[in-house]
This record gives structure tokens, sequence and C-alpha cells, in this order.
């Protein structure tokens, strides 16, 4: 790809995205997004202009009900003005790497809002792992002037819960009914939850799932922060203004501890762009010549040599 | 079966049975496998060895009798035949008209209509785009319409069917002509078609106006208000063609359709009505596919399934109440647009397994409904179609004439096997509401739909002029149904005049009373009929119950 | 660079009947597209804003009651909010004395009944990379 940091067309577009051109952002999120030189380049550009906007991670398991609730509070904020992006991240195919995007389907009804900007991801396998990439384009969100971005993921597994670090606030959702799902929430997620949520609240079940993950919060080491538990109904619209008032306030408490929050992250996401570049300069077809096992041993091995030179 | 004679005579027969399946399989070299849509094996021969009728008292009964499988009347089409109902829909009220008293004229017993497609989506003709009005239906957003509409027509004796989902404006529009006439309620006769609302939100998202649960409580209201002040009107169509036309498969759309009745009835008599009252007025939609004898045996098992529901579940203890009445329309998904007047014989072949399947009434498709509003030409056709196989080809002389074939029976009962499991599945999800909430039933559908469209491309299902026997030279061109442009400008502009002249105090008055009810306790339905003879919009009462029952979105399931 | 196809799979105009998008969708997903799905009955500046902000390559919109009639509003809309590259395909009826209409309006491939998965994954992947190469000149200019 042509187009370095230095390219006029690189240089256009970060300022269409400075002047909030929507257009350039769709664009932008794509360069960004598929990792490529000139998308890079455009981070290089305006890496020092982020960090206005307030983040707020959204996760559950599915069947929560994600998707509606981020719905409902995008409705409970632009009722007082607020613009809102979000990152809907849905889970790809297996098999094709294909994906349909449906979550922005459950926020249809904000297409003909000018405050509010939808962009869907899919989970593909984003070199550097999906958290890197969310933060980048969060970042584009950012620099166009969007003060408020919600991440929204699936949460299952170890990409979600580091997508969940990147924001100043992270909120898990649960519902009644979910079974087996509440245990994904006791495993992962449940240790990085800023405000914990219990859907669907208007179904039987509710105040037991609440209970229950008040209960587990109670297990949890003593000095921890409180973590509020709240119950809506985001088909109702039941109990979403609390939690929209609960948000905001959690959100000016969180900035004062963003930064240390976003230095925790930057380790890991120092692993991720060690890997990405490691993948990225791999010849092709050199990943297939050994098992992960292999691999793993291998990496083992140069790890040690490098721990034997730093000594 | 223990008596010597009857042993003697199996045994002869599973002779008999071995010796033509050796004399088969050296005759047809390599068997095909052969699935029907709802996924029964179908084998090449059935005999006593599948069905005798061992149990006929039980599983079929006499025509008239329950459980029904061999017809809901003694007579069924020997006394009357089906009624001939051509669901149609297009232009201005006066191009409906017109196209009414032709159709009345060349037999129709009963009309219907289809109202423009911007009427399903809740809104009135000065809100649409001009290209888009009537194209689909005739635009019909007040009673001054619905008099143009049906002027001529007499609304006392016929009986007609509004494609009129919730809040039943068409319906109410219709009452306001009755009042205008002096023509007394309980003389108006015919069924609210599409008042199956949930059906709406798993299949048809064509007429999904309300939230689900303002949807809910509108429904229940409307039963009662008809059961009130027009007790000859039937209220509540289940329309299983929804499901179907989505891509369930007919053994799945009867379940869905059977399930959804179930609710229906459960939330009417939690709301204080007697079953029987009820379920007298029950009316079902039904597609009829192309895959003759799967048809056949989805109604059959349709039937016998319902009327015990009614009576052992539902408690209805009227014989009458068990009776699984049905609308039958030919179905436009097999209709293709490659070749387009194969759909004549595609129709005739649907009506057939329709009639065989014991409908109450029939629209055949006109052979350019799959690409367009049909013409009159094909209009006629639709007819005439019906009245050959009637006077022609005598298929209302025998009363089931398929019952007693081993073939139809024991797929009547493997049918029913598939029905009752899919019924089975939505109760343990807490019955059709919870289940369509929890997407459930989006998803079974979505995957038939996918499994039938693969079926098609691997060339298990033959699609004539599609994926088999394609002409190489252009297609036929077929004239399309357009409406009058300029006529339909004129109709919007006289509709922007009528709502500037009406007096405005009374309009807010009723759209005022009909809020109220919506958030009371008031039946709602009572001030949808007060706000349309007074004159307020079809548009106008939907938009208030929008606001104060919640608009919904119909759920994604992927 | 490269990354999936993006497409948006949507229903404009008033006709709710989702069965073709539904099954479209999933085909084009198992071909490894992105797709963008939407409920029917978009209004024409939501697809525009859904195309602006999804960066879309393709639009497939499915007509099956006369929407079609309005899809040149909908390649006008593209066009003056600087989405000319994007390309639109309609799948669905269209009778035959319609075509040429919307042909000649911009649409760049129509789907009849019948076409077959294959025929659509390969016209929308063609398509799709027609789009990139537009943009990238518009953006060069």
């Amino acid at each position: 790809m042509d187009g370095g940091a230095s390219s006029p067309r690189t240089a256009r577009l970060a300022q269409a995205l400075r002047d909030g051109q929507r257009l350039a952002l769709g664009r932008a999120l794509t360069l960004v997004e598929s990792g490529g030189e000139e998308g890079r380049a455009l981070l290089r550009a305006l890496r020092s202009e982020t960090g206005q906007a307030r983040i707020i991670g959204v996760t559950g398991p599915p069947g929560s009900g994600k998707s509606t609730l981020v719905d409902a509070l995008i409705h409970a904020w632009r009722k007082e003005g607020q613009p809102v992006a979000v990152l809907a991240v849905d889970p790809v195919s297996p098999v094709s790497g294909g994906a349909v995007l449906g979550d922005r389907a459950r926020m249809g009804a904000h297409s003909l809002d000018q405050g509010v900007f939808i962009r869907s991801v899919s989970a593909r396998g984003h070199l550097g792992g999906l958290s890197a990439a969310a933060q980048d384009m969060a970042d584009l969100m950012d620099v166009a002037g969007w003060p408020l971005i919600i991440i929204e993921t699936v949460g299952a597994g170890q990409s979600e819960t580091e997508v969940a670090q990147l924001a100043d606030l992270s909120v898990v959702v649960s519902a009644p009914g979910l079974g087996d799902d509440l245990q994904a929430i006791k495993a992962g997620i449940l240790e990085i939850a800023d405000v914990l949520v219990v859907n669907k609240a208007d179904r039987e079940g509710a105040s037991q799932t609440a209970k229950h993950l008040e209960g587990m919060l109670a297990l949890r080491a003593e000095g921890r922060r409180e973590v509020p538990v709240l119950k809506v109904s985001a088909t109702e619209g039941t109990g979403i203004g609390a939690l929209r008032d609960c948000l905001d306030s959690a959100l000016s408490r969180a900035r004062d501890d963003r930064q240390e929050r976003r230095r925790a992250h930057k380790s890991v996401q120092a692993t991720e762009i060690l890997a990405r570049r490691i993948c990225r300069d791999l010849p092709e077809g050199f990943l297939d010549r050994y098992s992960l096992a292999e691999w793993e041993r291998l990496i083992a091995e140069a790890l040690h040599q490098v721990a034997k030179r730093a000594e | 079966m223990s008596d010597p004679a009857s042993l003697s005579q199996d045994s002869n027969l599973a002779r008999d049975i071995e010796r033509w399946q050796a004399l088969y399989d050296s005759e047809i070299g390599e068997d095909r496998t052969v699935v029907n849509r709802s996924g029964i094996a179908v084998r090449p021969l059935y005999t006593p060895d599948d069905w005798s009728e061992g149990r006929y008292a039980e599983d079929l009964g006499m025509p008239g009798e329950a459980p029904y499988t061999r017809g809901i009347y003694a007579t069924m089409h020997r006394g009357r035949t089906w009624t001939q109902r051509q669901l149609i829909g297009l232009g201005t009220p006066e191009d409906y008209n017109q196209r009414v008293r032709i159709l009345l004229q060349q037999g129709a017993s009963a009309i219907s209509l289809l109202p423009c497609n911007s009427g399903f989506r809740g809104i009135d003709c000065d809100e649409s785009p001009l290209p888009l009005l009537g194209t689909c239906g005739t635009v019909i957003n007040t009673v001054e319409h619905m008099e143009a509409a049906l002027e001529g027509v007499e609304i006392d004796k016929i009986s007609t069917a509004m494609n009129d989902p919730t809040p039943f404006t068409l319906f109410a529009f219709l009452l306001g002509v009755a009042k205008r006439l002096g023509i007394p309620l309980d003389r108006i006769t015919g069924t609210a078609n599409q008042s199956d609302y949930i059906s709406h939100y798993v299949a048809n998202h064509m007429f999904y106006r309300l939230s689900q649960p303002g949807a809910r409580r509108v429904f229940v209201d409307h039963v009662k208000f008809c059961r009130e002040q027009t007790p000859n009107w039937n209220p509540v169509s289940v329309v299983g063609q929804h499901m179907q036309q989505a891509g369930a498969t007919p053994a799945e759309t009867m379940g869905l359709t059977l399930s959804t009745a179930i609710q229906y009835a459960e939330d009417c008599i939690r709301a204080g009505m007697d079953a029987d009252h009820v379920l007298r007025r029950f009316t079902y939609f039904f597609d009829i596919s192309i895959s003759f004898f799967e048809e056949v045996a989805k109604f059959r098992a349709g039937r016998r399934i319902w009327a015990r529901i009614a009576r052992d579940r539902l408690g209805a203890k009227d014989p009458r109440s068990w009776r699984f009445k049905f609308h039958g329309q030919t179905s436009g998904v097999d209709l293709t647009q490659q070749q387009p007047l194969n759909n004549v014989a595609r129709v005739t072949a649907q009506a057939i397994a329709g009639i065989f399947g014991g409908l109450q009434s029939m629209h055949t498709d006109g052979f350019d409904e799959a690409l367009a509003c049909p013409t009159e030409e094909s209009a006629r056709i639709a007819v005439a179609t019906q009245n050959i196989l009637r006077e022609e080809a005598h298929l209302c002389d025998v009363i089931d004439p398929l019952g007693g074939s081993y073939y139809v029976e024991t797929l009547t009962n493997e049918m029913e096997e598939k029905i009752l499991a899919v019924i089975e599945t939505i109760d343990a999800a807490g019955g059709m509401y919870a289940a369509v909430d929890q997407g459930i039933v989006q998803k079974m559908i979505g995957r038939s739909a996918l499994d039938y469209q693969n079926r098609i491309e691997s060339g298990q299902e033959k699609v004539v002029g599609v994926n088999c026997y394609q002409l190489e030279e252009a297609e036929a061109e077929v004239a399309t149904y357009r409406p009058n442009r300029a006529a339909m400008e004129a109709q919007v502009k006289a509709f922007r005049t009528f709502k500037a002249e009406r007096d405005q105090g009374q309009i807010r008055q009723v759209i005022g009373d009909l809020a109220r009810a919506a958030n009371g306790r008031e039946n709602v339905y009572e001030r949808v009929v007060a706000a349309a003879h007074a004159g307020a919009t079809h548009g106008e009462i939907i938009a208030c119950l929008r606001r104060e029952l919640g608009f919904g979105h119909p759920q994604m399931v992927a | 660079m490269t990354y999936p196809e993006r497409v948006l799979v949507t229903k404009i105009g008033f006709d709710g009947h989702d069965r073709g998008s539904r099954v479209v969708a999933a085909y084009l997903r198992d071909a490894g597209m992105e797709v963008i799905y939407t409920p029917p009955w978009q209004e024409i500046t939501a697809v525009v804003n859904l195309a602006m902000q999804e960066d879309v390559d393709v639009i497939g919109v499915s007509s099956l009651a006369t929407d079609h009639l309005i899809i040149p509003d909908l390649l006008q809309a593209l066009r003056a909010d600087g989405l000319a590259h994007v390309r639109l395909v309609v799948g669905g009826i269209v009778p035959q004395n319609e075509r040429q209409d919307l042909l000649d309006a911009g649409v760049s491939a129509i789907f009849n009944p019948g076409a077959t998965s294959g025929e659509i994954v390969h016209r929308v992947r063609t398509l799709a990379s027609e789009a990139r190469v537009l943009r990238d000149q518009e953006e060069t200019v």
C-alpha cells in the first residue's frame, strides 16, 4: 500500500477526521481496522490528539440483551442531547471468517440521528488482537469529536476481558435464565466489572440473579471498590434512567484513574504489538510448519535465551 | 390382531411385500432418497402394513364429527363448496371497487381487501412516497375511502375479509360504512385476517405495528368487542401462512400455528371470556405449497390435533368450538418469475391439495402474483381455475377422497407426530409468546429457510424453469400492474383537504380518549372505532397507539 | 491490504418479507464477507448513514413488492453524500420492463429468483473490488 506518514492523502483524511466528517470517520475506521500501513500512519498522525472521550465497555453473555440495553442507553443519553458513538463487536463465523453483524440492527432506531455513530466490528482475527483494534478505532472516534464511546462485546473469552480493560468504565450485563452462562461471568469478567446490570428484570428469576451476583461480589477480597448491581428492563425501559445516572457519575470518578488504567493496559498492548509484528513478518505458510504445541516450545526456548541475555 | 384369520392375512401380506420388494429392487437399479419438506422420508409404496383402519373411529371418524380428520362438516364441499375469496387490493378505492365488482360477477362468493403497503406500515397516503402508493394494495385511510371502495357491494349479505392487523382500523372503517347505511352490526360477517400479531413478530414483519405487549392488549380487547357487538365476525385468524412463507416446513408451520392459537385462546380465557364463545370464532389462514400430499396430510393432521386441544386442553365443550376452519391461499413462494404462465399449472396443483385438504375458503394466486399485483386477466384465470376444478374436474363430489389411502393416512400420522413435537418445544419454552421473545421460533424458521434454499441449489428440489428446463430465449414480457400516478396524486390531494377541513377539536378529543383508554382499563378497541367514525385517520390512530403502547422493532435473530 | 468485503443487506420502502434477504446474508457470510444486516423498512437517509458509518463496499437491496421503484432516489442520495463508489445490487422481483430503468439509474446488478448463491457471491465480490478502486480514485482526486 502506498502512502506513508507524510502522504497527502493521509493528511487530508486526518484533517477531515478532526473536522468531524462522518464519511472520513467511516473510511478511517476501515483503514485502521484492516491493519495496513496507511491506517498505522493515520494513527501516528493522530495519537497525540486522543484522550478527550470517555469510553464505556459493555460486556455480557449471549442472550443477556446487551444490544437492546445499549440501544436503550443511547436513547437515554440522546434525550439529554449527548452524542454517542458505538463500536459493536459481533462474533465471527469460525468456518468462513465472515460475519452477519446484526447488533446494529437492534439499534436500528438511531440510523436517522446525526448524534449517533455506530460501527459494527467483527471479532475476526485482528492481528494483535481485538482489543488493540478496538482501542485504535475508539481513538479515531475520539479524535473525530465523539465525547462518549460505547464498546459492546460478547462476554466470552480473553479478548473481551481485554476490551473491557481499555474502557474507563466496564458494565457487565447478565439476565435471568441464562443458566450456565452465568458461570462464564463468574470465571472471567466479573473481576473487571465496575457496574453490574441484571437485564430483563421483568422476567421471573431476576431477583435471584441479582442476589447471586451480589453474593459472588461479596466473596471477593475486602477493600475492593463497591460494585453496584442494577436491575433494568431494556425492552420495557425500566431502570434505564437510573443506570444512565449511575454511569454518568461513575464516569466522572473514573476519569481520575484513567491514566493509570491505560498504563496497565499498555503492557497487554505491547504484547499484542509484538505478536502483530511477528505474525506480519513471518513468510507465508510459515506458521503452519509447526503445531501449536511445537510453537509454544520454540517460543519458550527463545524467551529463555532472551532472559539469559538480560541477566 | 390375535385371531388366526388376521394372523394368516398378515403373514400373507408380509410375504407379498417381500416379493414386491425383491422385484422393485431388481428393476429400479439405484433408488432415489425422497424426503419431504417436513423431513419425513417417503417410501415408494404404502400398504396395510403401514396403515389399516384399526383406529378409524378415534383417528378419523366421520366428516362433521370429532376429531374431524375427514372434514369439519358432514356435507363438506358436496353440500357447500368452499368460499371463493380472492384477496385483492390495488390503487385507489375507486380502482378497488371496479375490480371487486368484476370478481363478484364472475362468481367470487366473498370479498377481501388488501390495503396498500403504506397502510400496513401504519402511515397515511400523505406521508408515503408516491411511487409506492397503491402498487400492492388499496389506499384506505378513512371511513370515506372504505365507502368508496365498497360502493354497491352488499356488505350485509356478503362476507368480507380484511387484511387488517392490529389495531384493526379497516374493520372500524367497515363498521363506519355499515352505520352510515343503517345496517345493524350483527349483520356484518367475515374475518379479521392478520389479527395474528404473533406471526408478525416472527415471520412476516409486514404488519408489524405496535410493541408486543401493546399488540397483545389490543388483540384481547378486539376479541371482546367483537363478541359483544359483531357476533358474526371472526376476530381471530391465525396465520400459518406467514410462518411457511418465511421458510418454516409444513409441519413446523402447523405446529407453530396451533401453538399460537393456544396462546390466543389462553389469553382470552384469562381475560374472562368463555372458551366456547371464543373458539367458535377462531379461523386459520394457510399457505398451500406445491408439495401435494404433504399439504393434504398437514391439513388433515392439524384438524385432528386442534379438535383434541380445544376439547382436552382448552376445555371447550361445544363440538362446534373444536372445528378447525381454514382459508387456504395457493403459495406465492412456489411461483416463479421465469416462464410466468407455468404458474397456472402450479396454482392448479396447489388448489387441488387445498381442496383435498378440506379447506373452507380459498384464494388462488394469479400467475403474475410473483411479479406484481395481478392484472385483470390473471385475476380472472385464477377464479376460473377454481370454477374448473369444481365444475369440470368434479372435485366436490366426494368428501375427503384421499381418506383411507395407505400413503395419505400414514403421512397424516407422521405429520401429526412432527407437529406435536413442535407444540411440545413451544410449550417447554412457556408458550408461543415467550418462545418468540426468546428467539426460538425465529431460529427454527431461519434454519428451515436456509435448508430449503440449499435443497433448491443442490437440485434436490426441482423448480421448472429455475434449476431445470430453463429456457434459453428471452423471457416473454408480462404486463405488470401499476396504478395511475395522476389518479393517486389526486387522491392524496383530496385526503389532505379532507384532513384540513375536519373539526380539529373533535379529532383531538377522540385521539385523547384513545390515549386515555390505552393507559387505563377501558376497552381500547371501542375507542379505535369511535375515533375512526369521528374522522380520525388510519395513521393518526396508529401513531397514537404507538405513542401510548410502544412501537418496538422486530427481533433480529442471527 | 486485504480485508473482507463489507456488504449492507437491507430493505427499503414498505415490504416486510425478509426471507430472501436473510438467506442471502447467510450466503455472503459463509463466503467470508462481513454483512451488515438491517430490518426492513429502512428510510433512504438511514441507508445512506449506515453505508457511511459502516464504510460498506456494496449495498444489497431486497425488493419483493415494488419497493424497487424508489431505488433511484437511494442512488441519488448516496451520490449526494460522497458515496458514489458504493455499488448497489437489487435482489427479488423486478418486472422485465422495469429492469432497464434501474440499470440506467446506476444499479450494478439485479438478481431474480433463481439466481444461485454462487452467482450472487461472485458478483458481489467483483463489485466490492470495483467499489474499492473507485473510492481510491475519488480520494486521490
